[in-house]
């Protein structure tokens, strides 16, 4: 795999930044310095809080922050940057290559058109398939994610929920793009269909070589699907690195936060919520923003903003804490997997 | 089927609307002071006698339920009854009537909500510009005019110009060729016409704006920006498909409002409609008249909403009854 090293990432995210302007000239800073780089078949989770920036930051790779937005940072495909063209540099992108399966498929669709002329209409638009061969195309796209093709003559209002989250599944693979975006694809389903739907996320990351970026809020659902995740804190990302590696060695406090705020289903420890709300992102953050919140805030932490640093292999696994486990594939091209911004973590390992 | 369905429901609804208006129509009038009567009888020699002879021959004399039941079965004859004031059949008065308004209205409306829903559209799509801004506060201008002075206005303006009264010139005699009647006429219809417009396009471009701002918020228009499709493509195939639901309701529920404004119309610009014919019975107590006249606006409003119905039912994949 020595070609991939040299060509460009598949989707790569670079000092992203978005403001919102805020009525009375106020700027928020919904977004700061994120960076993400994804390669086909890869699945990561982008993880955080309501309002941690995760859903601003997957509305900018499409490009379609509303007006009253700002963005600056590179957003490239195959290398190919498409922020300088901004509404036509990502349109020609939309769908074909970046396709989002947006949260709450029932509002995703347009209630007076029909599931399948909703499904069609992107081939259309950029004359991938048309006429009997889109209608071929859409009952093929249905029947992949397990609804029947007779359905496509049919209203999203006659869909169950699970159905229409299928059916904006398909819609989304519909001119065959490389990069797809599910922002909270299971919000609002229950339990069994929200594994049906990760399940069929997943499969079809494999079956198409699809790359996925999964925002959600939802641990559960990132350990489930993802590869990898990113940990998003007051539009940072503070901590980044393979799901097992967070799971059992976080080491951003807020990290260990959130794990130990989920619901455990086997164990008796009780659920941690965590003190305090994040900061208002209307006002510049001095420092870490985590710090307020943080049991292991310390001198740094009050003016000196800490940045995404790789957490050495010696203190991610010190020897003896884990048995051998020696990985079965080959190690990852990237050297550095799980990063991390924390001033406690770096001081920890200095020590 | 859903739609035989909806269409009985919606039509058995609209005969249950008609028969209650028909009944409400009849004893309104009755409650009013003053009848027939005493207004044909109010000449110094006017005899007891005459008064009664009247009565009888109008069939005043008899109980209110009576009248009612004669009423009800003569309609189902399609007879409306006599004028008093004018002592001609009903109907022929208001088939007169209506021919001279339904063509001055039907204008009027069509402008309006053309006018009204290319405006609310660019408005919506054009948001927060200065056409927005001057189109939006022209329409609420207009909105907030009552139909009488705007009517004064435009007749105090424009009078000179353009034919103020009537629907024909009385004196052109001459040249009675069908092309020169019909112009004579159009030019009558000019002043009217435009009243009506105007109040009505204001209301329609708020509604259609509206509409639309709230379509192109909503998450499937974000989606069909996400697909990649053009703003043109989203506007039309989106936005204004979805925004014609309100727009068609309202504007159907707007309509029943044209009949009063045709009544304001009609007398300023003494237009020979059913309005001037509803004014004038009014003033005479004609009750036939009057019970005529308001049976065609009922059933015109009822019809209407019907048609704003089935057009929602056609629009619409989610209505079911």
């Amino acid at each position: 795999m020595t070609a991939d090293l040299a060509t460009a990432p598949l989707l790569e995210v670079a000092g992203l930044h978005v403001w919102f302007e805020l009525p009375g000239g106020r700027e928020l800073h919904a977004v700061q310095d994120v960076a993400l780089t994804l390669e086909a078949g890869q699945r990561v989770g982008l993880v955080g809080e309501s309002g941690s920036g995760k859903t601003t930051t997957a509305l900018t790779i499409m490009g379609l922050l509303p007006s009253s937005a700002a963005a600056a940072g590179r957003v490239a495909v195959r290398g190919e940057d498409l922020m300088p063209g901004l509404e036509n540099g990502f349109r020609s992108h939309r769908w074909t290559d970046i396709a989002m399966v947006f949260q709450g498929a029932m509002n995703a669709f347009n209630p007076v058109r029909t599931v399948g002329w909703q499904i069609a209409e992107p081939m259309i638009a950029h004359g991938t398939a048309t006429g009997s061969a889109a209608k071929a195309r859409v009952a093929e796209l249905l029947e992949l994610v397990g609804i029947p093709a007779a359905a496509a003559t049919r209203y999203p209002h006659e869909f169950s929920g699970g159905m229409r989250q299928r059916a904006a599944i398909a819609m989304a693979l519909a001119c065959e793009p490389k990069i797809l975006l599910a922002d909270e694809p299971t919000t609002a389903l229950d339990v069994m269909v929200q594994a049906q739907i990760l399940d069929l996320l997943t499969r079809l990351c494999g079956d198409l070589g699809l790359a996925l970026l999964l925002v959600t809020h939802d641990l559960g659902v990132v350990a489930q699907t993802c590869d990898d995740v990113a940990v998003m804190y007051a539009g940072e990302i503070v901590e980044r690195g393979r799901i097992d590696a967070l799971f059992h060695d976080a080491e951003h406090p807020y990290t260990r936060a959130l794990f130990a705020a989920t619901p455990d289903l086997y164990g008796d420890e009780p659920v941690a919520s965590i003190p305090g709300s994040p900061p208002d992102l209307a006002r510049p953050v001095v420092g870490c923003a985590y710090r307020p919140r943080c049991p292991l805030a310390f001198a740094p932490c009050v003016d000196v903003r800490p940045v995404l640093a790789p957490v050495s292999a010696t203190t991610a696994t010190p020897p003896g804490t884990q048995p051998l486990t020696e990985p079965l594939t080959e190690p990852s091209t990237e050297p550095a997997r799980h990063l991390v911004a924390c001033h406690a973590a770096s001081s920890a390992r200095a020590t | 089927m859903r739609g035989s369905d909806y269409l009985v429901k919606r039509s058995a609804f609209a005969v249950i609307t008609v028969f209650v208006a028909i009944t409400i129509n009849f004893f309104l009038f009755r409650v009013l002071p003053g009848d027939a009567v005493s207004n044909l009888a109010r000449i110094p020699t006017a005899t007891p006698e005459l008064r009664h002879a009247l009565r009888v021959q109008f069939g005043l004399d008899k109980s209110a339920w009576e009248q009612y039941w004669l009423y009800l079965g003569q309609l189902l004859h399609g007879n409306l009854g006599i004028s008093f004031a004018n002592q001609q059949p009903v109907r022929d008065n208001l088939v007169t009537a209506l021919g001279n308004t339904v063509p001055m209205v039907a204008i009027g409306t069509v402008v309006a909500i053309v006018i009204g829903i290319l405006t609310g559209v660019l408005s919506a799509v054009r948001r927060h510009t200065v056409a927005d801004h001057v189109s939006t506060n022209l329409a609420i201008a207009f909105y907030a005019f009552p139909t009488q002075f705007l009517g004064m206005m435009l007749l105090i303006l424009f009078a000179g110009l353009l034919p103020s009264a009537g629907m024909s010139d009385p004196f052109a005699l001459g040249d009675v060729s069908f092309g020169s009647h019909l112009a004579d006429l159009a030019k009558h219809m000019v002043l009217p016409a435009a009243t009506l417009a105007l109040t009505l396009y204001g209301e329609n471009t708020l509604i259609v704006r509206s509409a639309m701002l709230e379509t192109l918020g909503e998450d499937h228009v974000l989606t069909a920006r996400a697909k990649g499709l053009s703003r043109r493509a989203i506007i039309r195939k989106h936005a204004l498909r979805n925004a014609m639901l309100p727009t068609v309701t309202m504007i159907g529920l707007s309509l029943g409002s044209i009949v009063s404004g045709a009544i304001l119309i009609e007398v300023i610009f003494s237009w020979p409609g059913i309005g001037s014919a509803l004014y004038q019975a009014v003033l005479q107590r004609d009750y036939p008249m009057l019970q005529g006249g308001f049976l065609v606006i009922t059933v015109t409003v009822i019809l209407l909403n019907f048609v704003a119905d089935l057009a929602y039912f056609r629009l619409d994949p989610r209505i079911t009854s």
